[in-house]
């Protein structure tokens, strides 16, 4: 089966570079100078998903390139991104020229890593110091291929609500609270005790729900779903099993406020109290805002944000831009792609959505350690340095081309059980392996 | 049709022609493009929708069925030639299963409250109202609306938690009901989502065949002594037999299909149809299988399993509707038969002794 893909890859590529060539051949023909032309009317199209604070920098590239227009869609989730992506994918037509890819499923776009352009054409192998690392190394395929330019990573820390905090008699100043959980060696067993006193107090829930919890876990293990050499280890992996023990008894315990992910009631839970702790990857501090303004709340609901994270240092998506090479101009894309990317873009991304760069020069950027609408909602946290801190020690853990099928088909109903405490720890455990030698393992 | 075309051009071309016999040679070139015309124009004219069609629907109907035989995956494109390995696959998968129980239940807690609502609402509309536009018009309302602001509204009005529903129930010191993760419950506030959408849809439909019925068949039969429901049963219903088989059969072929209203039902769902895939309906399962876990050739055999499950149904619905509502029709023939016998025996006679008579004479 491989040799034959390879083969009818091996065919695809020699098409597209023959219909390549003869297009180039039309251009240079009958254009004045070919795609070389900057005055030549370019509409780019870009794809982009959640909240990644790009809409301001589009009008700014306009007016420095006036022969280009930019078409810009967001899409509302990355999963639903992701849908759109792989349709148009497998159609072969109706991609964009920048099309935003998400951590969580760059193991599928590296199954068809040759249809995007790359970067390294147009000097990105010049320029990958820019960036972290390993952010590089993800966006690099087995050939040595970059096809992406790294936007923002995220970096976990600890959303409290402090009037909730203050509520139950817990410290409501960030760094008591960092001190709280320990600092820096904060383990989820210290989170899920104090939860346990939080909830005995209040008999509120101490958390939304224990998907977020459970991907957080999960995330910042070395080794996730499958070893850094590419195979699959679930059922006997003993870390994640005593993972899924600790969050089964928080379930059990009412730990879990059992909310609706990415919906939360339109918002209204964050604002009537309804847990008082959240996990927020730098790019969620943009949710939980914009889900507390559409629910009618403000920076007086008392949100926070602590430079601690239960586990040690977390790492929960981030995503890269790319250039399909349908595109009909790469080199224009590749350019635009790395502008949105570049160090100012991106402490512009970071203030408007709380996207956290990616470029390590920006990450030290006084914009993006200063202060913001952001941190004006989050009681004027220092979100920036938190961040800065919560990224050191982050190692970004391997893939697997089934990673989000696991995380969201095998235990996302299992996780589901345990909030709605329709089963227990083991039972639920039993049920993902079931799930998992039914859609991955066997498939 | 084709007759009232043909016959004006025939009829000035005979005079024209001394011998109408003749052989084609002998036409004029005119006279031929004549002929061709009235033969080979109506195929000409139906065309575009059969080319639309074969472009549209079976082209992609078979390519499906190609796809079916293969395993292919969604992103790399085809694997090996699998033959009906796809099909048995999924015919002994537990989840199509569950999704084929999902689609039925809900499938039936829609089609039959609906058709019932319907029926009775264009009963009601038949009679004369006041205002008749203006009813019928709020009949069809909810079916302008498209489908996915119903399914948004709807689905925010069961939220578990914040829905209005729930909060209605809590009012009344009533348990809130596990709209989204029992499976009950979700069927039908899905089922509600489908008859609020097409109740008046099939009503109107309904109204139309109902005001075909002659009025003076209900005349007669009230002059008979029939009360109105007596009336609606055995005049009413038996007289619109076509249009409810037809709308019988519509409604299947939606209701099996049903996307739109579980997909957004929890749109955060990563698995569409609910995390315990309660209310994941067969085409909920089709897509899950091609987009999020690629098995694209698997996909499209639970399409063709599909297709053909919709097929068998709709086969037994219009068997089962002509039985049922032929029976009392096939009653009234059978009366009609006889007396008509008796009619023509009576007519044979009389006819036979004028005869009789006027060999006599």
């Amino acid at each position: 089966m491989k040799s034959r893909a390879l083969r009818r890859t091996v065919i695809v590529t020699a098409a597209v570079s023959t219909a390549a060539m003869a297009l180039a051949g039309c251009a240079s023909s009958s254009g004045s100078s070919g795609s070389g032309d900057s005055n030549e009317k370019i509409t780019l199209t870009v794809t982009t998903f959640g909240t990644m604070g790009l809409d301001s920098l589009y009008k700014k590239y306009e007016d420095s390139h006036p022969n280009i227009t930019i078409k810009a869609t967001n899409i509302d989730t990355g999963d639903n991104a992701l849908t759109d992506w792989q349709t148009k994918q497998a159609a072969g037509s109706g991609l964009p020229d920048v099309q935003a890819v998400e951590e969580g499923w760059l193991a599928k776009v590296m199954q068809v890593s040759d249809s995007f352009t790359d970067l390294r054409d147009y000097g990105a192998d010049k320029i990958s110091d820019n960036w972290v690392d390993w952010k590089v190394k993800q966006a690099t395929d087995a050939n040595g291929r970059i096809i992406g330019y790294g936007t923002d990573i995220g970096p976990e820390g600890l959303c409290y609500n402090s009037k909730l905090f203050a509520a139950a008699g817990l410290p409501t100043d960030r760094d008591d609270v960092a001190k709280l959980f320990g600092g820096d060696d904060a383990t989820w067993e210290d989170f899920f005790k104090i939860g346990e006193e939080y909830h005995e107090k209040t008999g509120k829930a101490w958390y939304d729900q224990s998907g977020f919890i459970w991907n957080s876990m999960v995330n910042q293990l070395p080794e996730g779903y499958y070893t850094s050499d590419g195979q699959l280890n679930v059922e006997n992996n003993a870390e994640l099993k005593a993972r899924w023990a600790l969050l089964a008894q928080g379930a059990a315990d009412g730990l879990s406020s059992n909310q609706t992910q990415w919906d939360w009631g339109g918002g209204k839970a964050f604002v009537d109290g309804s847990f008082a702790t959240f996990v927020c990857p730098g790019w969620m501090l943009g949710n939980l805002k914009g889900s507390t303004e559409a629910a009618g709340g403000d920076a007086s609901s008392g949100w926070d944000f602590a430079d601690v994270f239960p586990g040690g240092p977390a790492n929960w998506g981030g995503s890269f831009l790319t250039v399909p090479t349908t595109s009909k101009h790469p080199k224009e894309a590749a350019e635009l792609a790395q502008y949105l990317t570049s160090e100012q873009s991106q402490v512009t991304a970071f203030q408007a959505a709380g996207a956290f760069p990616s470029n390590i020069k920006a990450q030290s950027d006084s914009g993006v350690t200063g202060a913001s609408e952001l941190t004006a909602f989050f009681n004027d946290a220092p979100i920036g340095k938190i961040l800065a801190k919560r990224a050191e020690g982050v190692v970004a853990q391997y893939k697997g081309p089934d990673d989000s099928v696991i995380q969201s088909q095998v235990f996302g109903p299992s996780v589901q059980l345990l909030d709605a405490g329709k089963a227990d720890g083991t039972k639920a455990w039993n049920n993902a392996i079931k799930l998992l030698n039914q859609l991955v393992v066997n498939k | 049709m084709t007759s009232t075309l043909s016959s004006p051009p025939r009829r000035q071309t005979r005079p024209n022609a001394p011998q109408p016999a003749a052989s084609n040679s002998r036409l004029t070139l005119r006279q031929r493009l004549n002929r061709w015309d009235v033969r080979y124009s109506p195929y000409f004219y139906v065309a575009p929708f059969f080319i639309l069609f074969g472009l549209v629907g079976l082209f992609p109907l078979l390519y499906t069925f190609v796809v079916s035989l293969n395993d292919w995956n969604l992103l790399t494109g085809p694997g090996d030639w699998v033959g009906f390995h796809n099909f048995a696959a999924e015919l002994t998968d537990p989840l199509f299963w569950n999704s084929v129980f999902n689609t039925f239940s809900i499938f039936f807690l829609s089609a039959i409250p609906q058709l019932i609502a319907a029926t009775v609402i264009a009963a009601v509309l038949d009679q004369n109202l006041r205002a008749k536009t203006f009813w019928r018009i709020s009949v069809i309302l909810p079916y302008v609306v498209t489908p996915v602001a119903v399914t948004l509204i709807f689905s925010n009005m069961f939220g578990e938690k914040y829905g209005l529903i729930n909060n209605l129930l809590e009012a009344f010191h009533l348990p809130g009901v596990m709209w989204k993760s029992d499976t009950l419950p979700a069927h039908i506030a899905i089922a509600t989502m489908v008859n609020w959408r097409w109740t008046g849809y099939n009503a109107l439909i309904l109204l139309a065949a109902m005001q075909a019925v002659p009025r003076d068949l209900h005349e007669s039969a009230a002059i008979d002594g029939a009360g109105a429901v007596r009336r609606f049963f055995s005049i009413t219903i038996p007289s619109i037999k076509p249009t409810f088989i037809f709308v019988i059969i519509t409604a299947t072929i939606g209701g099996l299909q049903i996307f739109t209203e579980p997909k957004l039902f929890n749109a955060a769902s990563a698995i569409p149809g609910g995390a315990q895939r309660q209310y994941q309906t067969t085409v909920l399962y089709l897509w899950d299988l091609a987009f999020n876990r690629q098995q694209f050739g698997k996909a499209a055999a639970v399409a063709w399993i599909l297709f053909l499950i919709i097929v068998i149904v709709g086969l037994v619905n219009f068997l089962l509707t002509r039985s049922i509502s032929g029976a009392e029709t096939k009653a009234i023939s059978r009366r009609k038969a006889r007396r008509l016998a008796r009619v023509r025996e009576r007519d044979a006679a009389s006819v036979a002794s004028v005869q009789a008579e006027g060999s006599i004479e």
